[in-house]
């Protein structure tokens, strides 16, 4: 280990660089998304994915070690303290879905059947675009569980002989994307339906589509909730099957 | 009689106003959701993982949905956990710093291909939805309004 790299574990190694740095380009978003008006392209959790990746390889190059290697030793640390407080704010859900146990009484039935065909319909979709745009078929298999969390996601990307790294991008990018544009995508499909709309928002941003959901419509919410939990499960079912009809395991 | 009818006047608000559990209260029982949740969750083999939160989401619903935990029990925290869940996925958003190589690589296809993607499970799942309910109101004559 160089003298630099001591340098940078003995300062940036405890996880007040991680959070101080989350906070900072976090708030810099809210503060650009507020001052722009509510411009798409500023929304806080966006601006504040980019920024802190350009601020870690800027840092890493500055002092001229690895950026993997500063993500790790410099950021993780503190970046780990705020993604376990993901698991509490998850379990958070249970709430607003039990405030709207009328809607889940009525309707169980359509949301199984919902999340089950439309999900196998998403899944021949998303093969056939992964396929016209021309990925092999390790890429196509990554691609093919991201409607799960990633905790789920990763290890059947491996079963289904995907990269588990690249789905967990993919994880990642369905909640950025879903929290930037899902307002801008529920007007322009005319998704009027508080059921539909919750259970897509759910499947399609997991639990950052279900906060978004609770903005609609507590109905929405509660369905993009339940959407988070059987969603997960349906994958956990129904991806190995379809990899196995389109030949992607044998 | 006046006496007592503007005593029940008093009482009423007060017992119909739900009382929120203490902070620490709130914040013990999900701690020891999450706990039952971790012990769980092993049990399941790794063939069909169900991950802690999943299972700690499932369980609260059940012990609300029963009766066993109240709702002003949790509800505080949990409204205060997901006002600002945006703020809790940065670093999963920064982790993708661990991942610019492969960006590199296929950045274009791949994001492409997730923009997409996205964007299909969205539309595909609403859609769906709505056709399920829309079965339901014409081929089943059943109400479908939802009050928002």
């Amino acid at each position: 280990m160089t003298a630099t790299q001591t340098m940078i574990i003995t300062y940036l190694g405890t996880p007040i660089f991680g959070i101080c740095l989350s906070l900072a380009v976090f708030l810099l978003g809210q503060w650009l998304f507020k001052i722009s008006k509510g411009f798409f392209l500023f929304q806080p959790l966006f601006v504040g994915m980019v920024l802190g990746i350009f601020v870690l390889w800027l840092m890493a190059r500055a002092f001229g070690v690895d950026t993997t290697w500063f993500y790790t030793n410099a950021y993780k640390p503190g970046g780990d303290v705020i993604f376990w407080f993901l698991n509490p704010a998850t379990i958070a859900f249970a709430v607003p879905l039990y405030k709207r146990n009328d809607i889940v009484k009525r309707f169980w039935l359509e949301i199984l059947l919902s999340l089950i065909i439309g999900l196998f319909i998403s899944l021949f979709l998303i093969y056939f675009v992964a396929k016209t745009i021309g990925m092999d078929n390790n890429g196509i298999a990554s691609m093919l569980p991201q409607a799960a969390t990633t905790a789920i996601a990763m290890p059947i990307s491996g079963a289904i002989g995907g990269t588990p790294a690249i789905t967990a991008m993919a994880c990642i990018l369905n909640a950025v994307l879903i929290y930037a544009l899902a307002t801008w995508l529920i007007k322009i499909f005319h998704l009027t339906e508080p059921v539909g709309q919750g259970l897509g928002l759910g499947t399609a941003g997991h639990t950052v589509g279900s906060a978004k959901a609770i903005q609609l419509s507590s109905a929405a919410g509660a369905m993009a909730a339940i959407a988070v939990v059987i969603i997960s499960i349906v994958v956990d079912l129904v991806v190995p099957t379809f990899a196995h009809m389109m030949g992607l395991i044998h | 009689m006046a006496d007592k009818l503007k005593n029940s006047q008093d009482v009423k608000p007060e017992t119909k106003e739900t009382k929120d559990a203490p902070i620490l209260i709130q914040m013990g029982i999900f701690a020891g959701i999450l706990f039952v949740s971790s012990i769980i969750s092993p049990m399941f083999p790794a063939s069909f993982p169900v991950p802690t939160p999943v299972i700690g989401l499932v369980l609260l619903y059940l012990l609300l949905t029963v009766h066993v935990i109240k709702i002003e029990w949790v509800e505080k925290f949990a409204n205060f956990l997901i006002g600002f869940i945006a703020f809790l996925f940065v670093p999963s958003g920064i982790q993708l710093t661990a991942s610019l190589d492969i960006m590199r690589a296929q950045g274009v296809q791949l994001v492409a291909t997730i923009v997409i993607s996205t964007v299909i499970l969205l539309v595909v799942i609403a859609y769906t939805a709505s056709f399920f309910i829309w079965v339901k109101k014409t081929v089943f004559k059943r109400d479908v309004s939802v009050q928002e």
